[in-house]
């Protein structure tokens, strides 16, 4: 069909109201010269291992606000925002919402101090107009924009893949050993948006709207297999806090997160049950749980936690959780969440100097918080 | 059994049924509202945009897969996929194809979609941009084949459709191609070296999430008006297997474009470097700026004026502004080729035209290790004589540095042959003479020029510029003499070389005698310089190198008409050479034509203008 056909097509089609969406928008490049224009790269912890040290973020205010996700990138000082013209700039978290798996982020200026307006003019998205949009149906086209793979630096642009929107359904994922502790509901699609380093990127539909946050690389709970999902931009979940020693549910929201965020007036949810696990806890940090099967070696021990009232000590090795060999850090870990309970006693046998030592543990209730431990210092 | 149980099984059903895809996305799938067996839908009345967009892409997938090929071993067993770019089969696909292929030897065959497997032999290759163009042999002689139209991939931008074609897993015994449809994820991506030896490095190319699989290595990818924009070779993996996952790499058309020439002249390409370490001034600076930090006395960048502290604005056109951007761009350069460069230097800045040279001599100084050992350079490998011998062996002819000597011959003639259009110089290889004037730099006056070849080693070249200067070639061997006149790097020189390359051909040059691909040539431009600088004189030109005692010679015919555009003398291997500009061509009767304006320049500078009003061609 020639161009001209082609647009006389389109236009009759347009006057008798049938023309699809997709084929009437913006040519494809020219929405994704305007999404990326509103994104950023991200670069902070980890580099080692499979830990990421790379990312991407949505720039949400025209002075340098960006939502991504609250994963271990950003668990560092030294946040460095890659902007589309090329720009590198250093950025700070500013708050952290688990239930949402969402960070806060504000670029910092060298010579501005924190908060202070930076005068960057950047193109962005505005998250609560956005969120007003019902959500997009099964079948939708959707746009994934992510760096995944560290493909992209400076001024090059993020990775661009098409597909549609299979689902919006309920997240039931793990990462690792854990549940994953945003149970809301995401955007799943049929393009692999999620491979190591996407997380943060952008969902749009065809026409550049943001659906959400692309999100980790997370494993479903019913299939063990890799999942490609995005926590929508109007993601809300119930949550049961205790306050005054009385239960209450509050609902938290992304676009009430972005916009109390910026203005540095919101505060993270304290749950009242930890999220990660059901089962007892003995306060041992591991080493880096970084291969297949690491050895369960003792790194620290938490204080005031089961382990330090057991004398555990570093460069202990667990050997033996109740008469069974302990292969590696996530079979321990998973032993604990399956198999024991606040209150219970474990008894371990861990090799220490030449010699096996019998010790036994009264586990506890992990304690409100997520502990983030920070990654080893290179 | 209870309406619940029903609801029940039909949800297992339902289930089983849904793509992988789906199951895999951990779906917390909703009970179906009724339980009643569905009716047969009416089929979907699809809008006509749609429709008709979908019939555009199957008429565009139609028309190029005759010419997708499925590269395979000798007996039909599939490594690979590759494209036919032209009627006599010279068809594109990865070395990383040809290598299995080949199994070590150079002929191969190759499956069309029309079910037939064909004889193939391999042509020439680029190894480290992972590129090998193969030629397949018809069943009938003659019979063109099916081929595709190159694009222009610097036009492909982010959010175009695109797909690829090929045969991953080999799945079709009878060679028709799958499609896998997809958008630009990325253009002027860099994928570095792979960390094994005789890696590959991806330099500008395009990212796709068309899904690309084992395989599809070597196969097209077209645009949606069917024209190839690269050739699919690699995709990104971590922990999910040796399978697609949404992130794959086509090696650019447009670079593929630039070393063409030496692939069907049957080279071993090799890809260039500037002979400096170029790198970002401040990696935590705000905008990144790419600085000379090392540069080589002896490279062709510095004897044109680069130095330490320079700041490179933009190579070959584009700029650059992080290290990326320069490894891209240099990566997509055959080595010897030139190359406008802009630098600054305080507030100044210039352009300039650089030789890069081979990245094998200058690998180390290249390549900056601030993370640990590099990985090693890939050897150059002379394929060893065929092991299984076919049709195609007859095609083969093993020499250093080559990839297929016999396709460096079949080229040479094909050029020298439209060259003779210009005149047959066989016949006139007595002394040659000229008579005119000559304009250098702050003289003036009238020109006379003799060449005598003589006998044995008695040549003898005279050229009078108001002085008379002399040269015997062969005997003459102090690099000084041969380099007379003064300021000219060896004009004398350079004419007897011309005089012999004319007149002797092949014969004259024991030391080499080869067809050297395709390289762009800068014409000296008239003053003032044309808007775009260097690159708007930029003429295509099909080189030939020679050698002739110690002195190589690179001759530039212009692809339009084969015409001599000019030649380069080089006395020694590390000098600026003698650079001649040839033009103002005329008859000169039998046919002949020579140029009456001989243009001679050295070392950035004009050392005279020749203008001939008269040749006199002497026979045998």
């Amino acid at each position: 069909m020639t161009p001209v056909k082609r647009l006389t097509a389109l236009a009759a089609a347009a006057l008798v109201g049938l023309a699809p969406a997709d084929l009437l928008a913006r040519p494809l490049p020219q929405v994704c010269e305007t999404v990326n224009s509103k994104l950023v790269k991200l670069f902070g912890a980890g580099g080692f291992a499979r830990l990421n040290n790379f990312g991407a973020g949505i720039v949400v205010s025209p002075d340098g606000h960006i939502l991504t996700v609250a994963n271990s990138l950003i668990d560092t000082p030294n946040l460095v925002v890659h902007l589309p013209d090329g720009r590198r700039l250093k950025a700070e978290v500013m708050v952290v919402e688990p239930e949402l798996d969402a960070a806060l982020l504000r670029i910092v200026l060298d010579g501005k101090k924190a908060g202070e307006p930076t005068g960057l003019d950047l193109a962005f998205y505005d998250i609560p107009a956005e969120a007003k949009r019902p959500p997009a149906a099964p079948g939708t086209t959707a746009i994934g924009f992510t760096n995944q793979f560290e493909i992209a630096l400076r001024d090059e642009a993020l990775t661009a893949q098409k597909g549609v929107v299979a689902a919006y359904a309920k997240l039931t994922g793990k990462l690792g050993a854990f549940d994953f502790p945003y149970k809301g509901d995401v955007y799943l699609t049929d393009a692999i948006t999620n491979n190591p380093g996407a997380a943060g990127g952008a969902l749009t539909d065809r026409t550049g709207n943001l659906l959400g946050v692309v999100g980790r690389e997370l494993k479903n709970t019913q299939t063990n297999t890799f999942m490609n999902y995005a926590i929508p931009v109007g993601a809300a979940v119930d949550v049961t806090v205790k306050e005054n020693d009385k239960e209450k549910t509050v609902r938290v929201s992304l676009p009430d997160f972005v916009t109390r965020g910026m203005k540095g007036e919101y505060r993270p949810t304290k749950r009242e049950r930890p999220t990660a696990g059901e089962g007892g806890w003995a306060g041992i940090v591991f080493v880096p749980n970084v291969l297949a099967r690491t050895p369960a070696y003792v790194e620290a021990v938490l204080p005031g936690s089961p382990a330090e009232k057991a004398k555990l000590q570093p460069d202990d090795l667990v050997s033996f959780v109740d008469g069974e060999p302990v292969g590696s850090i996530t079979a321990f870990e998973e032993y604990l969440r399956t198999r024991t309970r606040p209150g219970g006693t474990i008894r371990l046998e861990v090799r220490r100097g030449g010699s096996l030592q019998p010790v036994e543990l009264t586990l506890a209730a992990p304690p409100a918080r997520v502990v983030v431990v920070p990654p080893p210092k290179k | 059994m209870t309406r619940r149980r029903i609801v029940r099984c039909l949800r297992v059903l339902a289930l089983a049924a849904v793509p992988v895809g789906l199951v895999a996305a951990g779906l917390a799938v909703p009970a179906p509202v009724a339980a009643q067996p569905p009716a047969a839908a009416a089929p979907l009345a699809i809008e006509a945009p749609v429709q008709a967009a979908e019939l555009d892409r199957i008429a565009v997938i139609e028309k190029v897969s005759p010419a997708v090929v499925a590269v395979c071993q000798v007996g039909g067993r599939g490594v690979g996929s590759g494209v036919i770019i032209d009627p006599e089969g010279y068809a594109l696909t990865n070395h990383h194809v040809v290598v299995p292929a080949g199994q070590g030897g150079p002929v191969m065959q190759a499956g069309l979609a029309d079910g037939v497997l064909y004889d193939a032999v391999l042509v020439g290759h680029d190894m480290l941009g992972d590129v090998a163009l193969i030629k397949l042999l018809p069943k009938e002689p003659g019979k063109p084949f099916p081929f595709v139209r190159l694009g222009n991939s610097d036009d492909a931008r982010v959010g175009e459709s695109a797909f690829a074609a090929g045969n991953p897993f080999s799945v079709a015994l009878d060679f028709t191609p799958t499609i896998t449809f997809g958008i630009v994820s990325g253009v002027n991506r860099y994928e570095p070296l792979g960390s094994r030896p005789g890696g590959q490095e991806y330099t500008d190319c395009i990212q796709v999430d068309v899904p690309i699989n084992p395989g599809n290595s070597g196969g097209p990818l077209f645009n949606m008006r069917g024209e190839l924009i690269g050739i699919n070779g690699r995709i990104s993996l971590e922990k999910r297997g040796r399978v697609n996952v949404g992130v794959g790499y086509a090696i650019s058309i447009n670079q593929i474009k630039n070393f063409l020439g030496h692939l069907y002249a049957g080279h071993a390409a090799d890809h260039a470097t500037l002979g400096a370490l170029v790198l970002t001034e401040n990696e935590d600076a705000d905008l990144a700026r790419m600085v000379v930090r090392q540069i080589l006395d002896d490279s062709d960048a510095a004897r044109r004026g680069l130095n330490t502290g320079d700041q490179l604005v933009t190579f070959a056109g584009r700029n650059m502004s992080s290290t990326n951007h320069y490894k891209n761009i240099l990566g997509t350069f055959p080595a010897g080729w030139r190359v406008p460069i802009t630098y600054r230097r305080e507030r100044e800045t210039r352009e300039i035209l650089v030789r890069l040279q081979t990245s094998q001599a200058a690998a180390k100084e290249e390549r900056p290790a601030p993370g640990g050992p590099m990985p090693p350079r890939p050897l150059q490998i002379e394929p060893p004589a065929p092991k299984v011998e076919t049709p195609a062996s007859k095609l083969f002819r093993p020499a250093k540095g080559m990839a297929n000597a016999y396709f460096n011959d079949l080229a040479s003639d094909k050029l020298l042959t439209a060259v003779k259009k210009h005149g047959d110089f066989g016949a006139a290889g007595g002394t040659w003479g000229a008579e005119g004037t000559f304009e250098a730099q702050d003289r003036k006056g009238d020109m006379r020029l003799e060449v005598a070849p003589g006998t044995g080693d008695d040549a003898k070249v005279t050229l009078k510029l108001n002085i008379e200067h002399k040269l015997l070639p062969l005997k003459q061997t102090d690099p000084r003499e041969q380099a007379e006149p003064i300021g000219s790097g060896g004009l004398m020189m350079a004419l007897y070389h011309y005089h012999r390359f004319l007149t002797v051909g092949k014969k004259g040059f024991e030391g080499e005698f080869l067809h050297g691909g395709s390289e762009p040539f800068y014409p000296p431009a008239a003053e003032p310089a044309p808007k775009g600088g260097l690159a708007a004189t930029r003429v295509d030109a099909d080189v030939m190198r020679t050698r002739h005692g110690p002195v190589t010679c690179k001759w530039y015919f212009g692809k339009a008409d084969a015409k001599l555009q000019g030649f380069e003398v080089y006395l020694t291997k590390d000098a600026d050479p003698c650079e001649v500009f040839l033009s103002d061509y005329r008859d000169v009767g039998n046919g002949r034509q020579l140029p009456h304006r001989i243009e001679c320049r050295h070392a950035d500078k004009r050392y005279a203008v020749l203008t001939v009003a008269r040749w006199a061609l002497g026979g045998n």
